[in-house]
Parts: C-alpha cells; sequence; structure tokens
C-alpha cells in the first residue's frame, strides 16, 4: 500500500455460550471462546464438528440460538454492520459469478464497502495479474482460492475469516495461501481459519481450540496441546504385529491402535524401546515397520476425541 | 443504489457473456413466428389457369387478368390444368373455345369444389372479373361505376399479428420465473448468496439488483422480438409504448414474485425446473397465447380467467392490436388484476423466501 499504512487495530473477540441447532442435530453446543488480536487462530476439527457454524455464526451469516458473540464492545448480535465493515470472509463454497472477470468480481465487492484496498494491489499481491481478465468460471481451483482470498480483504479487514482455506488444493498451492495467510497477521490482521489438516493447524496456527461433536475439547498453542496431551514419544509399527492389549513395558503409557499403525506411547522412549526389544526378541515377533516419532496434533486429537481425523 | 445498479450490471455483463442462453432465450419465439407466420400467411390470391391453345384469345384474357391483383394467373394444357384444379393445386381453369379468334367467347371456369367459401371467392371473383373485362374491350360507359378504393391505414390481421403479443407474455413469465427461481436457488446452492450476505450489501439491496436486471432484460428482449417480427416478418401491430411498458413491467412483476416464492419453497435448482414447468405449461397452452381463451370450453375458460398470464396476454394483445384504446378500462382492468397477483405473491414470498 502507497502512503502512510495504518494497520488495522483487531479487538478482542469473545464467544460465549453458543448454541446452535439444525432440526435434529447440535451444530454447536454452548461454546466459550476468547480470541485475541494479532495472530492466526484456528478452529481444528473433522468434518461436521461445527467449525463452519462457528465461524458463520461469528460473521453474523447464522443467528445463534443461545449464546452472545462480541468484538470489542460491540454485541455483533445487535451490530451487524460491525461485522459486515470490519470482516473479511472466506467461505468454504466461495462461488462467485462464473462469467463476471476477476477484476470484475473485486470491483463488484469493493462496491458494497466505504474502505478498500485498491484493487490493483490484492491483484499482484494474490498474483492475479495474468488472470485479471479471466472468468471466474475459467479458473483453477488455488486461483479460484486465492481471488476468494482477495476478495475477504476488498474492505481492508480488522478480522479475516478462512474456511478451509486450502481443502482440495495442491502442495504447492497450500503453501502459497500459507504465506499469504502468515503476511495477513504480519499486517497486524486477526486471522480465524478452520482446518481439519493437522500439519496445516501445527505450521500456521498461533492458537488452536479442537472442536468435535459442537464442543471445544480443549484450547491452547500447537505445542502446549501436545504438551499437555500426548507428551513424550510414539513407537509405532504395522497393525499386523501381535502386541497384546496387556503388554507390560517400562514407562508405557498406553497403547493406541488404527488402520495404519499401532503406537506405543511413552514418556522414556530408549527404556520403552529396550524394553519391547527384549519382549520381541523373547518371542521371536517380528517387529515390522518399527519406527519412532514424537507426538503431533494427531495424537492430541486421537487422544482428545478418541478418534483419528483420517476417518 | 449504487450497490444494487452494481448487482444489476454485473449481472447484466455475465448474461451477455451466456451466448448459450442468449441463443435459446430468443430461438423459440422466434422459430415459433417464423413457423406460424408462414402458416397463417394471409396475402390471399386466386390461383387460376387459362387454358387456350396459345390462340390470341389466350393471351389477350390472360393480360387482362394479369393486371387484377388478387389473380395468379398462369397457361396451361387443359387436361394438365384441370388435374392441377382437381387436386387442388390451382383455385380454377378458365377453359376457353379451340380457335376462338374474335370474341364473344365463350369460356367455362372449372373450379376445385372442396371449399364451399373457397369455390364460392373463386367464381364471383372470376365472374366479376370477366364483367369487368367486357367492360373495358366494348369500351361502352357503365351505368353504376364503383371504383373501389382501401381504407387508408386498415390493415388486415394475420396469425403472426394475433401471435406476437402471445409471445411477449410468454417470453414475460418464462423468463421471469426461470430467471429468478432458476438463478436464485443456483446461487443458493452453491453459496453466492451467502457471500454476498457477508458484506455490507442488504438483502434487499441484493434482490432489488436481481429484479432490476431482470425487467431490463425482460425489456430489452421483448423489443428485439418486436423489431423482429415487424422488420423481418412482417408483423403489423400497434405500439402504443407507455401502455404496453406499464402492462409489461406489471406483468413481469407478478411473474417475478411468482420466481421467488417458488425459489423459496425450493432448496436445489433440480427440485425448480420441475415447478416452474408445472407451473407454466398449463398457462402457456390456456391463456390465450397460441388461440384465444374463448375455444376454451367454458368450465375450463371460468378458471382461466383468473390466471396472471390470461390477463398479461389480454392486455398485450389488445393494446398491440388495436382492439383496445391506449387508456382504456380493459387495459385497466388488466394492470390491476396483475398488480393484484403482484401483491398476493410478493406477500407469499416473504413467508417462503429463505436465504439458505
Amino acid at each position: 500500500m502507497a502512503g502512510g499504512i495504518t494497520l488495522p487495530h483487531s479487538e478482542v473477540l469473545r464467544i460465549v455460550g453458543v448454541r446452535k441447532r439444525y432440526g435434529q442435530v447440535q451444530a454447536v453446543d454452548g461454546i466459550h471462546l476468547t480470541i485475541e488480536p494479532g495472530g492466526i487462530f484456528g478452529l481444528l476439527g473433522p468434518n461436521g464438528a461445527g467449525k463452519t457454524t462457528t465461524l458463520e455464526m461469528i460473521e453474523g451469516l447464522r443467528r445463534p440460538d443461545e449464546g452472545e458473540i462480541r468484538y470489542g464492545e460491540w454485541d455483533l448480535q445487535h451490530h451487524q454492520k460491525v461485522a459486515r465493515e470490519r470482516f473479511g470472509v472466506q467461505l468454504q463454497t466461495s462461488a462467485f459469478f462464473e462469467l463476471l472477470r476477476v477484476e470484475e468480481t473485486i470491483d463488484l465487492f469493493a462496491s458494497f464497502y466505504a474502505r478498500t484496498l485498491p484493487r490493483e494491489e490484492l491483484i499482484e499481491r494474490f498474483e492475479l495479474q495474468e488472470k485479471r481478465t479471466a472468468y471466474v468460471q475459467n479458473l483453477s481451483g488455488g486461483q479460484r482460492q486465492r481471488l476468494a482470498v482477495a476478495v475477504a480483504l476488498v474492505n481492508d479487514p480488522e478480522v479475516v475469516f478462512l474456511d478451509e482455506p486450502t481443502a482440495g488444493l495442491d502442495p504447492q498451492a497450500r503453501r502459497n495461501v500459507w504465506d499469504a495467510v502468515r503476511h495477513l497477521r504480519d499486517e497486524g490482521r486477526t486471522v480465524v481459519l478452520t482446518t481439519h489438516y493437522m500439519d496445516e493447524a501445527e505450521a500456521l496456527c498461533d492458537r488452536l481450540a479442537v472442536m468435535d461433536h459442537g464442543h471445544i475439547l480443549d484450547e491452547g498453542s500447537p505445542q502446549e496441546l501436545i504438551q499437555r496431551h500426548q507428551p513424550g514419544a510414539m513407537i509405532e509399527m504395522d497393525p499386523s504385529v501381535p502386541i497384546p492389549d496387556d503388554l507390560q513395558l517400562p514407562a508405557l503409557e498406553r497403547i493406541q491402535r488404527d488402520a495404519i499403525a499401532t503406537a506405543l506411547v511413552t514418556q522414556k522412549l530408549d527404556e520403552t524401546l529396550a524394553g519391547l526389544a527384549n519382549w520381541a526378541h523373547e518371542r521371536e515377533v517380528p517387529l515390522t515397520g518399527l519406527r519412532t516419532r514424537t507426538a503431533t496434533l494427531e495424537d492430541v486429537f486421537l487422544h482428545l476425541t478418541g478418534r483419528s481425523l483420517r476417518d | 443504489m449504487k450497490q444494487l445498479f452494481m448487482v444489476t450490471g454485473a449481472l447484466l455483463r455475465t448474461l451477455l457473456r451466456n451466448r448459450q442462453a442468449l441463443f435459446w432465450t430468443f430461438f423459440f419465439p422466434v422459430l415459433l413466428m417464423v413457423v406460424f407466420g408462414f402458416l397463417g400467411n394471409s396475402s390471399f390470391k386466386l390461383h387460376l389457369l387459362v387454358a387456350g391453345g396459345g390462340s390470341p384469345a389466350e393471351q389477350r384474357i390472360v393480360q387482362a387478368f394479369k393486371k387484377i391483383p388478387y389473380f395468379q394467373v398462369q397457361t396451361k394444357g387443359r387436361s394438365a390444368a384441370v388435374h392441377l384444379v382437381k387436386v387442388g393445386q390451382a383455385d380454377a381453369v378458365l377453359v376457353l373455345p379451340k380457335d376462338a379468334a374474335a370474341p364473344p367467347w365463350k369460356a367455362s371456369l372449372i373450379y376445385n369444389s372442396s371449399n364451399l367459401q373457397t369455390a364460392q371467392q373463386t367464381v364471383s371473383a372470376v365472374e366479376s372479373a370477366a364483367a369487368q373485362i367486357n367492360l373495358a374491350f366494348t369500351g361502352r360507359p357503365a351505368v353504376l361505376a364503383v371504383q373501389a378504393k382501401a381504407a387508408s391505414g386498415s390493415r388486415s390481421s394475420s396469425f403472426l399479428d394475433f401471435l406476437l403479443p402471445g409471445i411477449l407474455a410468454l417470453m414475460a413469465m418464462q423468463n421471469s420465473l426461470f430467471g429468478v427461481a432458476g438463478s436464485l436457488t443456483r446461487w443458493k446452492e452453491k453459496g453466492v448468496l451467502r457471500r454476498f450476505l457477508a458484506t455490507p450489501l442488504r438483502p434487499l439491496q441484493f434482490l432489488g439488483g436481481v429484479v432490476l436486471y431482470q425487467l431490463v432484460f425482460g425489456l430489452l428482449t421483448s423489443a428485439v422480438i418486436v423489431a423482429i417480427a415487424m422488420l423481418a416478418l412482417n408483423a403489423n401491430v400497434y405500439l402504443p409504448i407507455l401502455p404496453l411498458l406499464i402492462v409489461v413491467v406489471v406483468g413481469m412483476a407478478a411473474f417475478l414474485s411468482l420466481g421467488f416464492v417458488i425459489a423459496g419453497i425450493s432448496r436445489t435448482e433440480e427440485a425448480t425446473l420441475p415447478i416452474i414447468n408445472v407451473i407454466s405449461f398449463p398457462m402457456m397452452f390456456l391463456s390465450g397465447v397460441f388461440f384465444p381463451v374463448t375455444t376454451l370450453p367454458p368450465f375450463l375458460r371460468a378458471i382461466v380467467h383468473y390466471l396472471p398470464l390470461t390477463y398479461l396476454v389480454d392486455g398485450v394483445r389488445g393494446l398491440m392490436s388495436g382492439q383496445y384504446a391506449p387508456w382504456s378500462p380493459q387495459v385497466g382492468g388488466d394492470i390491476l388484476a396483475l398488480a393484484a397477483w403482484f401483491l398476493v405473491l410478493a406477500v407469499i414470498s416473504t413467508r417462503t423466501w429463505r436465504w439458505e
């Protein structure tokens, strides 16, 4: 941005006891969240966890059945205009008019706001220069996603909401989106995103809330969550290795099984590993696919929900 | 207002880029007009054959008949000519006596008698032509000379002239229903609407933009169809612009509200199209688009009379045929009835409308 740069000043977002029900389904079941200004806040959870509904209630697209959403001093249910003017939104299915050109789409959305960023800056920033006159229908998945984020920024928002910003993108395109998201934070904006990719949450988010079945299971930085729920290390092997449930090994905390691996969770990797080696040697059990690793968010999620995100 | 116009402008732009949609918008109306325009072509001429074996008399008589505009005259051999008349390819054959040199000539007229009306027209036309020719040949002053003159500005009404207003009304209905119900359910499904709702653009501004776009599009396509009908297909209609505009806009408003009702009820675009067809097909065939409502059985007429398309067809046709004076009570009645439909449907649509 040329000239005097005014960084956006975002406020604290408070979600207090918010519930939302669709028919028989309690999509969001009384959540409390405080999202501090600045930084990237992630809502992590499987499909159907209630992430999108939570996001859309904050954005003002859905009305909570119960509870309160505050942005700074404003109660957003009574000051929807505040949310619409100051928030930037990329929806999970950000569909635009298929036969409108990229630059026309940006102009159209810019015309709705009092305060806007220059179109050229957005086009450059999201590398849409070559596609500026292309119809939306002719954009690739990555280009569409970049346009969606560009449009989310058109009003120079204080808070940017990104719903599954990298869903369906190839690895290169995902990394481009990550860079763009970090750039948003570095400009002083608050970014709130949802994802069901663990690596994305770990690589991108400063703070995370893990959601499942409409509840927030825990909240913290990725490192805090790992420390809290899955300190130590994992010894993994193929599920075909006959590990009994009542296996006794030094420092072994518990055994986790899923379709891909059987994992021994331990606080002292060396002791458990030595014990496992002895056990296997005595019984002549081949430890197929043996490997060790430190815990990740994936393990945290498994611990919190009892199931894998891969399901 | 600026936001509303931006939405309208964007939609008009996307429409102009949608070649396929544009093509189908014009294809059926034009096809209908061309097909029915030819069918109902009423520039009526009697097809008269003269069988005189190439005699000088034949030539003089052919010359005389050719001066009369409603005859299409041809010479033919006698048996071939009679055959053509029998199979209905010509209306009559005038058979001259062989070797007719000097008048008077005694000719016989052999005509196709399958259609009583045509046969009578043919015979009396040839007889009166013969009387004229006699006068011209003999040069005797007539006791009563009648000179026929066309009333200036008189129009013949072809089937195309009847059909064109019906097609305009039909297009107003179809474009409004598909434009609103079709597009809105598609945008709902794809999340286009939600994205707009997350901006300061107010829902009514967005819907206003859609309505304005539909009105502009509807009026432009109507103008194009009228131009094609009048310039390329020789349609002969009155165009009292202001009353026509009012009738059409109020009619479109009624069908746009109906479109919003359907868009509110239906969840997916796939479900929308059959609903539109169920509603629009009966009206398309019963409301007088292709044939007058008066040809329907009375019990059906009683129902059809109150359908919105019936009023729209009646108003547009009344004005374009010249049957209704521009500000006549009949036109006012149609406008009021359409306005009532608009109000009722608009109220229903606010109840059924859902943003998702």
